[in-house]
């Protein structure tokens, strides 16, 4: 493909890849797949990238991050600027929340860089199955909160008052405008520093834990905390990428057919996201990630400490 | 009248109107930059994609076959001969410089609607991004 140095039988079978027609195209159809699911849900479509690339395309587990990290830009530009444009976005809070989750993905992509496989892995099972249970949990709150006008009718504290971090957006599905009034600034802030942690060191995004912290401690309703945090993973995983770009972690051929098709499937998502009911999301994601994380524990501990767990994947 | 009263109640509550007309300067640039990033990215990644797929083969996955690539005189020869690493490398490297140009572009909407606070806020994301720059380069074996 390139005049290299080595040439191909230099390299051993683990550190090349066939780069077939049908590696792409089914590269490519996991991409769409997780870009749609990451519109639905905010969270950058990496969640389900990363383990699909290391479960079912055998890549290691750092390459699969820095591509990840790379496809949760392009679907934040596109998911992000639908968002954007449908003002469902609170850029205000995006803007001032992006200081911490920036310097959270840079702590979390040079701890990547240092990290072996395995343990990178545990992690995300356990950050995995974390999400499963708070989606869960929250499941029915957000339609029932819109519903009774509770996202207006809560105190700003003294951060949200200064830097005008209240909003409003039209909801599709409850046919309403909902207004809210953002408090929980320092709580909110800390968490959005792990996400950017868990963005630098899982190739993420961290939209899954900023949406939570919006929507559990900031009193920003489901739909705007997915805007916003969209927004918001863009920068934080450029952080992540520029750092992973410098270590010769990204992986051009792998980033191509991933970027398409995060991007793609992020844009058919953004497209029918406002017309879901949040509960309908909130148990997608939970089933979706409780699999994954037995899938990605299994790997883990599978490379790590020899044991073998049936495997679905 | 009834504008000073809604300014007044707005003061009290420390709240006020979150789409007001110089917000919505911020919200098309941000939309125009997101868009303009991530259609060239794409066009970039699918000539890239259709190019290595003329002549799919095995690809070696270590950093120093990568970091290959990262050369001047390289990255000239790619685009001549369109290489597709080299390709999706412009196509990637356009991807994470477009929320950056995004950060930026921010920087100014708010300057220009004279929100210096948040030119503060936004400001501060730029540093951030300047330093993972920096330590990249120089700070990292």
């Amino acid at each position: 493909m390139f005049v290299h140095s080595r040439t191909f039988w230099d390299y051993h079978p683990i550190e090349r890849m066939q780069y077939s027609y049908s590696f792409v195209l089914l590269l490519f159809a996991a991409a769409c797949v997780a870009g749609l699911l990451g519109a639905l849900l905010g969270v950058g479509g990496g969640i389900f990238l990363v383990p699909a690339m290391v479960l079912v395309f055998h890549l290691p587990m750092k390459i699969a991050v820095a591509a990840s990290v790379v496809s949760v830009i392009a679907t934040s530009n596109a998911g992000g600027s639908s968002y954007v444009d449908q003002r469902i976005t609170n850029l205000r809070l995006g803007m001032f929340l992006e200081i911490f989750t920036t310097v959270g993905a840079l702590s979390g992509s040079v701890l990547a860089l240092y990290l072996r496989d395995w343990t990178m892995q545990l992690i995300f099972a356990a950050m995995l199955g974390y999400m499963a249970y708070a989606a869960f949990a929250t499941r029915n709150l957000d339609d029932q909160r819109i519903a009774r006008g509770e996202f207006a009718n809560v105190r700003p504290d003294r951060f949200s008052s200064r830097l005008k971090l209240r909003g409003d957006y039209f909801d599709e599905a409850a046919n309403r405008d909902v207004q809210y009034v953002v408090n929980g600034v320092p709580i909110g802030s800390s968490i959005a520093y792990l996400a950017g942690l868990a963005s630098g060191l899982l190739g993420v995004g961290g939209g899954v834990l900023k949406v939570s912290a919006m929507n559990r401690y900031m009193n920003v309703p489901m739909k705007a905390a997915v805007g916003t945090s969209k927004l918001m993973i863009g920068v934080t995983a450029a952080v992540s990428s520029i750092l992973f770009f410098l270590a010769g972690l990204i992986h051009f051929t792998v980033v191509g057919p991933v970027a398409v098709g995060t991007t793609a499937g992020a844009t058919a998502g953004t497209m029918i996201m406002n017309r879901l009911h949040s509960a309908w999301l909130k148990w997608l994601f939970a089933v979706l990630m409780l699999y994954l994380a037995y899938e990605m524990l299994a790997k883990g501990l599978d490379t790590g400490f020899r044991l073998h767990l049936p495997s679905f994947a | 009248m009834n504008d000073t009263t809604d300014e007044r109640k707005n003061r009290e509550t420390g709240q006020t109107a979150q789409h007001a007309p110089a917000d919505l300067n911020v919200y098309a640039d941000v939309y125009n930059v997101l868009l303009g990033g991530m259609v060239v990215s794409t066009a970039l990644f699918c000539v890239g994609i259709v190019r290595a797929l003329l002549r799919p083969q095995f690809v070696p996955l270590t950093p120093d076959w990568i970091k290959q690539h990262y050369r001047w005189p390289a990255i000239a020869e790619g685009i001549r001969t369109f290489d597709p690493t080299v390709l999706m490398m412009i196509a990637t490297v356009l991807l994470i410089l477009t929320p950056i140009a995004r950060v930026i572009v921010s920087v100014y909407a708010f300057a220009v609607d004279h929100d210096r606070k948040f030119v503060l806020v936004t400001l501060s994301v730029l540093v951030v991004i300047v330093f993972t720059v920096v330590l990249g380069l120089f700070g990292l074996k």
